[in-house]
């Protein structure tokens, strides 16, 4: 049992890194890339958005909040303690995050008009109000799903069908009604459905690097040690018959190695003592 | 040593999509195709397709001056051949001089295909050695577009008529 450790703490750190420098980093830019696609309604041609100012700015509110929410220890992915190519991979990780954020924000931001306006506001609202909000990581993940999910169906469900070539008597309505209040153009310019199709994937992408997104780069080394130390707290509550059914179905080998003698936790010794008094009975 | 080795591997692969993401957005291709063409500008091994563009200057030769444009834009669709933006051009200029008044549209698209011929010949100065054509260089397409768009009073002389299209 004992040498099946190191190959499994080997896997698992293996695996980390690679979540850490290659999958996390190419997930972010993957959600840059798209962020900013469109795909014209005539011809199918593409058209690539750069991130807009304001996109910019709710995007540096977004790691702000991140770092306030304890989402992001901004301390611990860049430190003087970590190796030079490790600050190095840390810093290109956040730099893709940052910019992940900014397209996500443009992906589901209307083109133009008063759309555009009243959901920038409300973006820019809803992530100042939250810097002083008390947030945990999930809490806030879930919290930023929705309100990508509130975007992005004003923008590619609700405004996508007000504004799709063909128009029904109600969007004729809505754009007589509004036009002459916004003095200037409700509509932004015309997209294929794919595009939302895009923005969909991109957003998903998005919220999916962010639940995978380790608060700190060792995190969950720090995950670990407290699960260990909850368990063994439990343990030590439990009574001696119960520790010991534990034991056996985590399998013989713990006992028999405390059997022997090895160094044992108190809780654990009264499981001994247990074994070898059954033995004997 | 294996985490050492993930974390360079990363750094370079993050740099690499990065740049790559980079590119995309500055060469704004329209179309996976044009992602091929751009990428083959970047790497330096792009071609006009010379059968093509021999099919377009035969169109211009017959006065089809639009299927020739047609031709030429899919002999050379990142529009990176001086010699082939100068047909274009040149195909504008033709289609719309007027005895009487230039089609000022086709002038001034005649005049951004010109420019772009002047853009791509930064070594030396243009000059296509066609016996069909009347003007052979891209300076001087590019002055008789601009002529053709200016508003003089020689815009009202009657003998205008008599002049000949290059």
């Amino acid at each position: 049992m004992t040498s099946s450790h190191p190959a499994l703490t080997d896997t698992r750190t293996r695996n980390r890194a690679l979540l850490r420098h290659v999958l996390l980093p190419t997930i972010f830019l993957t959600v840059a890339l798209l962020g900013g696609v469109r795909v014209g309604a005539g011809g199918g041609a593409f058209v690539f958005v750069p991130p807009p100012l304001v996109t910019l700015v709710l995007a540096v509110l977004m790691l702000a909040l991140f770092a306030r929410g304890g989402a992001l220890r901004v301390g611990r992915w860049l430190s003087a303690d970590n190796g030079t190519a490790e600050n190095v991979s840390h810093a290109l990780t956040l730099g893709t995050l940052f910019f992940a954020s900014a397209q996500a924000f443009n992906s589901v931001l209307p083109e133009a008009g008063l759309p555009r306006f009243v959901l920038a506001s409300f973006f820019l609202w809803t992530l100042w109000q939250n810097q002083f909000s008390n947030f945990d990581p999930r809490r806030l993940l879930r919290s930023l799903a929705a309100l990508f999910g509130t975007a992005f169906f004003v923008k590619h469900v609700l405004l996508a069908s007000l504004f799709q070539p063909g128009e029904g008597w109600l969007s004729r309505l809505a754009t007589a009604a509004l036009e002459g209040v916004t003095l200037g153009t409700l509509s932004g310019p015309p997209y294929a459905a794919s595009t939302g199709y895009i923005s969909f994937f991109a957003l998903a992408l998005y919220v999916g690097g962010l639940a995978l997104l380790p608060p700190a780069p060792d995190a969950e080394t720090d995950e670990d040690e407290e699960r260990a130390a909850e368990l063994v707290r439990a343990l030590s509550l439990l009574p001696a018959r119960e520790r010991l059914r534990v034991f056996e179905t985590a399998g013989g080998d713990g006992v028999r190695h405390l059997a022997e003698g090895d160094a044992a936790p108190p809780a654990d010794a009264e499981a001994v003592l247990l074994t070898e008094k059954e033995g004997r009975d | 040593m294996k985490t050492k080795l993930i974390k360079i591997v990363g750094i370079a692969w993050t740099l690499l999509y990065a740049a790559f993401v980079v590119w995309l957005y500055v060469a704004a291709p329209r179309s996976v195709t044009d992602v091929a063409t751009q990428a083959s500008v970047a790497a330096g091994t792009y071609e006009v397709d010379r059968a093509r563009f021999d099919a377009g200057r035969e169109l211009f030769l017959r006065e089809q001056y639009a299927a020739a444009r047609g031709e030429w834009e899919r002999a050379d669709p990142a529009r990176r051949d001086a010699r082939t933006q100068f047909y274009v051009a040149y195909a504008f200029y033709r289609e719309g001089w007027g005895r009487v008044y230039n089609d000022d549209a086709l002038f001034r698209r005649g005049l951004e295909a010109a420019d772009r011929a002047i853009t791509l010949s930064t070594d030396a100065p243009l000059a296509v050695e066609d016996a069909e054509l009347k003007i052979h260089s891209a300076a001087e397409l590019k002055a008789e577009l601009e002529k053709g768009l200016e508003r003089t009073a020689d815009d009202f002389n009657p003998l205008k008529v008599f002049r000949e299209r290059k």
